[in-house]
């Protein structure tokens, strides 16, 4: 009895907590980090008052945020004000359930775990729509509307291109799909190559699903101030904030994984010796190596912020319908085509 | 010993009283935006009494078509548009007696057509999918890229001509509005719109008497 | 232990409910299109009983085409409802009658 107890039910919460808690701290340092090489881009010092380096403005910005007032706005609509952070926050941290880091090291090793971040990607957009409705106010619901039709037309274009991985891979399973990328070219045989148009496709689509910049026009300060969040205020605010950069951080994880290879090494199938296992790791893959691809993808997420100025959102919708949907059904077909004529050995672990 | 038989009946109706609470919610809130997101639940907890079956595909289907698109689009329309809620709610507690009766009266003949204590005997066994030693995900592929290749094809066409009749009912031109064309502004010509002239330097005029520089 | 009838009863509570908001909400298209999505929804989910009950997976496949149906449907009822409201600003079944002679 007992030992079961500790299987079935603490031992998933402890498993948890051990993905939970370090991203969380991966978002207060990835805070911390934006503003650092949005400074140095900007030919700035960036935050360097707290802690040495100024490491710890994240958790002073914490901090701040927790113990200021959370506002209800007269006449809003006090239950689903409340429950839309929560509708933001929680999909941001369930998709991490199916997210291998490793062989072995996953939550829930699920075979439909592909549609299962589909969906979950999807149940994000309702935070934002209700956040808007419920606060009452012109500028949250021009944000919310915004964001609802962009997130909309670009998870087609994001579900296509995972379409095309999953064809090469052959299995929805996430696992799987890294186990297909193995093979003895290193690099060139992960998902990337073959796929290279929707690789890009996908990051794009992932930048524009969390209302990145230049994608923000959900958010846009210089015309809706902050958008659908403009009423928020204190913790609440901090909870879509954690949400949107979790979701960043998702992103650039799914990215690694099913276009990057994501725990094997660039270098597999390269050298073959014979070392410790703390050297070993560099040939043949580790959850570092998944770090280092997710950390590299992130950056890219800062880099267009300081880069490219907002879309306008016309020209938002243009792209998402006009350029990258039929992008990604044209590459459905290759995708299949090269399959069907053996040109990728996926899966066959050659 | 956690009963593995019982669990999931305990799931199993605390998921339909959710689903048919939300059922409920949906056809008697007075705000529309209300009833919208009941039905979100609705289909939510819907998906997962459809796990319970092992149906994980329908599932989640059901959660990425429904409750991540269809009921997107609901929600959008119901706050897009400016509904007065008092004069469509006229008329709802005159039909109400009428609607309970005859939705009592309905399932009272659904259930007694069906004979529920016969079903009752159907005891859920091994799930197909594992049996023919497939996820389910692989056994609903398998039959529906062959047996049912052509009706998933149509329904396909059906699905692109949603897409056609939704875009052509609600675009209209208008002339007052500005809007730009992409192609036209790839197809520019530089040479078109503006003219490099070269001119030989030159130095500046001497000031004439009408113009006395400033001191 | 779960058994068919619990589906299938559950199937028919959620349609009778459906039924029941067709007939009180008589005026107010969305929640008319709203009831109709739900029943779809008990049809669905006797399909997917059916289905993993008598281990066939036709069931299954139905269910796959009803939410593609319905989803087509959904868009084009939506679509027509922003047009009706453009052109006439109200969603009343009752006012919506330039038809009639």
């Amino acid at each position: 009895m007992g030992e079961q107890l500790l299987n079935e039910l603490v031992l998933p919460v402890v498993y948890i907590l051990c993905i939970a808690v370090p991203l969380i701290l991966a978002v207060a340092m990835f805070v911390y980090w934006e503003r650092k090489v949005i400074g140095w881009m900007h030919v700035r010092m960036g935050p360097n008052k707290v802690g040495p380096w100024g490491l710890l403005q994240a958790f002073a910005d914490v901090v701040k945020l927790l113990i200021k007032e959370v506002i209800l706005p007269s006449s809003a609509n006090r239950f689903l004000y409340y429950l839309a952070p929560l509708l933001a926050l929680v999909p941001a941290f369930a998709a991490w359930a199916v997210v291998p880091f490793d062989d072995r090291m996953v939550l829930a090793n699920v075979n439909a775990g592909l549609l299962y971040l589909l969906a979950m990607t999807s149940l994000g957009v309702y935070g934002i729509i209700l956040a808007g409705w419920a606060s009452n106010s012109r500028y949250a619901l021009l944000g919310a509307m915004r964001s609802a039709a962009q997130v909309i037309s670009y998870e087609l274009a994001m579900g296509l291109s995972l379409v095309c991985v999953l064809v090469l891979a052959g299995s929805l399973n996430l696992t799987d799909i890294v186990h297909a990328q193995a093979g003895g070219k290193g690099l060139f045989d992960w998902f990337w190559l073959p796929l290279l148009p929707v690789f890009i496709v996908y990051f794009i689509s992932g930048v524009a699903e969390t209302n990145r910049a230049p994608f923000d026009v959900a958010e846009g300060e210089s015309e809706i101030v902050a958008g659908f969040h403009v009423e928020y205020s204190g913790s609440a605010f901090a909870i879509f904030f954690l949400a949107e950069y979790a979701n960043m951080i998702l992103v650039s994880f799914l990215a690694s994984i099913f276009f990057l290879g994501g725990w094997l090494s660039p270098l597999q199938g390269w050298i073959h010796a014979d070392a410790p296992n703390w050297v070993n790791w560099i040939w043949t893959g580790s959850i570092i190596w998944l770090l280092i691809k997710a950390f590299l993808m992130s950056f890219l997420f800062l880099w267009f912020r300081a880069t490219f100025p907002r879309y306008r959102y016309d020209q938002i919708m243009r792209l998402g319908w006009k350029v990258f949907i039929p992008i990604t059904i044209v590459w459905v077909l290759v995708a299949g085509c090269m399959k069907y004529f053996g040109l990728v050995l996926a899966g066959t672990g050659a | 010993m956690i009963d593995t038989n019982l669990l999931q009946l305990i799931c199993f109706y605390g998921f339909a009283a959710v689903t048919v609470g939300a059922a409920l919610a949906v056809i008697s809130l007075k705000n529309s935006v209300h009833a919208v997101l009941s039905l979100v639940l609705a289909f939510f907890s819907t998906a997962c009494i459809w796990l319970l079956a092992e149906a994980e595909f329908l599932a989640i289907a059901l959660i990425v078509v429904y409750v991540g698109a269809v009921m997107v689009l609901f929600l959008f329309v119901v706050m897009m548009l400016d509904i007065k809620m008092e004069q469509v709610r006229e008329g709802f507690i005159r039909y109400l007696p009428v609607g309970i009766i005859v939705a009592l009266v309905m399932l009272a003949e659904m259930l007694a057509l069906i004979g529920v204590r016969a079903m009752h005997a159907h005891v859920m066994g091994a799930n197909p999918a594992t049996v023919a030693g497939l996820s389910n995900t692989a056994w609903l592929g398998e039959a529906l890229y062959s047996q049912y290749l052509l009706p998933f094809e149509v329904a396909a066409l059906i699905l692109t001509v949603g897409v056609v009749v939704a875009v052509a009912l609600t675009l209209r031109h208008r002339g007052d509005k500005k809007h730009e064309s992409a192609s036209e502004q790839v197809r520019v010509n530089p040479r078109d719109r503006i003219r490099v002239v070269k001119m030989a330097p030159s130095r500046p005029d001497e000031p004439t008497s009408s113009e006395e520089p400033l001191q | 232990m779960i058994t068919l009838s619990h589906f299938i009863v559950l199937g028919a509570v959620l349609f009778c409910i459906a039924v029941a908001g067709l007939f009180i909400n008589r005026k107010n298209v969305i929640v008319l299109l709203m009831a109709i999505e739900l029943m779809l929804l008990a049809v669905n989910m006797n399909f997917v009983a059916f289905s993993r009950f008598l281990g066939d997976v036709s069931g299954q496949v139905f269910v796959f085409f009803i939410l593609t149906v319905a989803a087509a449907e959904s868009a084009i009822g939506l679509a027509i409802l922003v047009l009706l409201f453009r052109n006439r600003s109200t969603v009343n079944v009752a006012e919506i009658d330039s038809m009639k002679g």
